[in-house]
């Protein structure tokens, strides 16, 4: 087992990789760019390691500072948690090179799966059913594929994700437009305008395994995820197990994701994404070969701690799983809260962080990146938390996600917290109706509501009676130092 | 004790009246409640109204106060208070008269000209920032004497980007 690692990230998934390795015994090597200087990250790490600038081609995307931490720190490994650098083929390469343990699947693999014209291929031969589609890139060819799959259909960047790069095409005469447009938007996020083409489920829904797979030949999976409520291509709650999904569907499923894992030869953690339409038929869409934003569901019911098997499966060792000793027990939802706001479109609202109360109770897990007084970047994804709970029912599960997101203030930033608990009491949620187009269905137009007004005007009141906190300067504000007029306090005449 | 509250575009008026040791009766509108109330700490309110004890946690000032009950944020300010200090950027760092970008961003498309005349909520600019693109939009109704910038443009949080000659004042 590694005596100490680099964890090359940031925020809750660097603190909740770290917290893993703590109860390992392991050395942690924070790394961190100027605006992180007192992140939580590198106030829990063993040693930090300064790596510039908050632009994160100067710090968290600059493989060359990240490498010289670990020769500097004498790491032996590196886990990239998820973004970043997690699924950049280059630098899993480089870490191969220089003899340090990338903790995720091979560079090959991820190069291979990271393009989903060469994913397709590896799996066309596997058995395992695809998307009607094309498997190349042959633009003069796809009108008349498209006829013969049937529109609507999707033109898709081959290197793309994000929800960049993707055209639905209704008709024949939409092609060409759509295959310019999509190729130029893909060529200008990524780097590579190659598409391909795909046929459209307009009613789908996003499911997606968890695998395990070691170096010596096993390989598991964890049960599903469902992801079906995003926005803008974003996911937001995710839960497991999946709605209305038969032990049937999953097993073959289950099946289908191993395979996924040993026609591409996968090592380490990773997922398979599956699309399954109306008729409950599934087919393949892509491998995430990295740890997602979204495990914890699926540590919460199998009990399995999904971090600690990346560093077994990276230092060799064999997984003492076999498929039959995975139990699923319950049900697990988990809501990103980001600093985001939701009246002006989920915009970054980024700022101080003046006051945090975490939920707890049974059931209730909080992956944070922030605490009371921190400052929340602008410069990268403005992820505060994630809220996980488990319980024994779906219902249940709701009631305990409402219970802890009600329980759950962060006074300095804004939050969809109030947008979350009305998602979840909404009786399409309730329902199980989650389809990708939720939110545009059922919440396109949400306002906040103000059920507690009347308590919040007498909270005012108490607290402008009461002095507030106007009489405290923080050093750090002395541009704010209260002038006599703004301390006097409200007069009438 | 008469206040005046902003709450989003209303004003509410409160009457307060002391009740004794930690205690209100407060009455709003039609409604009369009795309040018993404990400071925590600098954030936490523990008030109990009608018998009924809620939490309540609190930042910000006069001008604009976040206070979180159950989940649910409600803004309110002081109109009165408000009125005396002039425009301020609110706690959450949302400057309600200015047409600026809340975070470090790019001008993706401007859909306003000089000269233009506007109304309050028309959406003017759309910036995207970190993947993410939002509308700006006027604060006021007005003309549009100058665009500070241009498509393509980095804009930061303060640099005000369409000046609006507000209606009324000339």
């Amino acid at each position: 087992m590694f005596k100490k690692i680099v964890v090359a990230n940031r925020g809750e998934i660097a603190r909740r990789v770290m917290s893993t390795c703590r109860e390992m015994d392991i050395e942690t090597v924070a790394v961190y760019s100027d605006v992180d200087e007192k992140a939580i990250h590198v106030l829990e790490a063993t040693e930090a390691v300064h790596l510039g600038p908050a632009d994160p081609f100067e710090s968290y995307l600059n493989m060359d500072k990240i490498i010289e931490a670990v020769k500097q720190t004498g790491a032996e490994a590196i886990h990239p948690g998820y973004g970043f650098l997690a699924e950049n083929a280059d630098f899993a390469k480089r870490c191969e090179d220089e003899g340090i343990v990338f903790i995720g699947p091979s560079s090959k693999v991820i190069k291979d799966l990271g393009d989903k014209i060469i994913s397709r291929q590896i799996m066309s031969g596997s058995g395992v059913p695809l998307t009607p589609g094309m498997t190349e890139s042959d633009p003069p060819r796809m009108a008349d594929e498209a006829d013969r799959i049937g529109y609507p259909v999707l033109i898709k960047a081959s290197a793309g994700g994000g929800g960049k790069g993707i055209r639905v095409v209704n008709s024949r005469d939409e092609i060409e437009e759509a295959i310019k447009s999509a190729s130029s938007e893909a060529l200008n996020a990524f780097g590579d305008g190659t598409v391909y083409l795909e046929k459209f489920f307009e009613k789908a829904r996003h499911i997606e395994f968890q695998i395990l797979a070691d170096s010596h030949g096993n390989v598991v999976h964890l049960g599903e995820r469902e992801c079906s409520i995003q926005r803008r291509h974003q996911k937001i709650i995710e839960e497991t197990p999946a709605n209305r999904m038969m032990q049937e569907l999953r097993d073959k499923m289950g099946k289908a994701a191993v395979t996924v894992a040993r026609a591409s030869g996968y090592v380490n953690v990773g997922t398979v994404e599956f699309l399954v339409d109306e008729d409950d038929k599934f087919y393949f869409l892509e491998v995430n070969t990295r740890l997602q934003v979204e495990h914890p569901i699926s540590e919460m019911i199998t009990g399995i701690d999904i971090v600690r098997k990346q560093l077994e499966i990276a230092s060799g060792e064999a997984l003492n799983l076999k498929q039959d000793d995975i139990v699923c027990r319950g049900h697990a939802i988990e809501c990103r809260v980001y600093a985001e706001d939701p009246e002006q479109g989920f915009f970054p609202s980024p700022g101080r962080i003046e006051y945090l109360k975490e939920p707890t109770g049974p059931g209730i897990r909080n992956d944070c990146g922030v605490y009371s007084g921190f400052e929340v970047p602008v410069n990268y994804d403005p992820i505060i938390s994630k809220l996980i709970v488990h319980a024994e029912t779906r219902d249940m599960a709701i009631s305990r996600m409402i219970k802890a997101l009600s329980e759950y203030v962060l006074l300095g930033v804004t939050t969809p917290i109030p947008f979350l608990i009305d998602v979840l009491k909404s009786q399409p949620f309730k329902e199980g109706n989650v389809f990708t187009d939720f939110i545009p269905r059922h919440f396109s137009e949400w306002k906040p509501g103000n059920h507690d007004l009347n308590a919040a005007l007498a909270a005012f009141i108490v607290d402008e009676m009461t002095g507030g906190r106007k009489m405290k300067v923080s050093k750090n504000a002395v541009d704010k130092i209260p002038s006599p007029f703004q301390t006097l306090g409200n007069w009438r005449l | 004790m008469e206040y005046r509250l902003s709450v989003n575009d209303d004003t509410v008026l409160v009457e307060v009246e002391p009740a004794g040791d930690n205690s209100l009766s407060v009455t709003i509108g039609n409604s009369s409640s009795q309040i018993s109330y404990t400071i925590i700490n600098d954030h936490h309110i523990r008030l109990h109204i009608d018998g009924k004890g809620i939490n309540a946690y609190v930042a910000g000032n006069a001008d604009e106060k976040c206070i979180v009950i159950n989940g649910m944020t409600y803004r309110i300010g002081d109109a009165d208070a408000a009125k005396m200090k002039g425009p301020r950027k609110s706690q959450a760092g949302r400057t309600p008269n200015e047409v600026t970008t809340p975070v470090p961003a790019v001008v993706v498309q401007v859909m306003v000209k000089e000269g233009d005349i506007v109304e309050k909520a028309q959406p003017l600019l759309v910036v995207s920032s970190m993947k993410m693109e939002t509308t700006l939009a006027a604060p006021f109704s007005g003309r549009v004497i100058k665009i500070n910038t241009s498509e393509g443009a980095k804009v930061m949080p303060g640099e005000i980007l369409v000046d609006i000659e507000k209606e009324g004042e000339a």
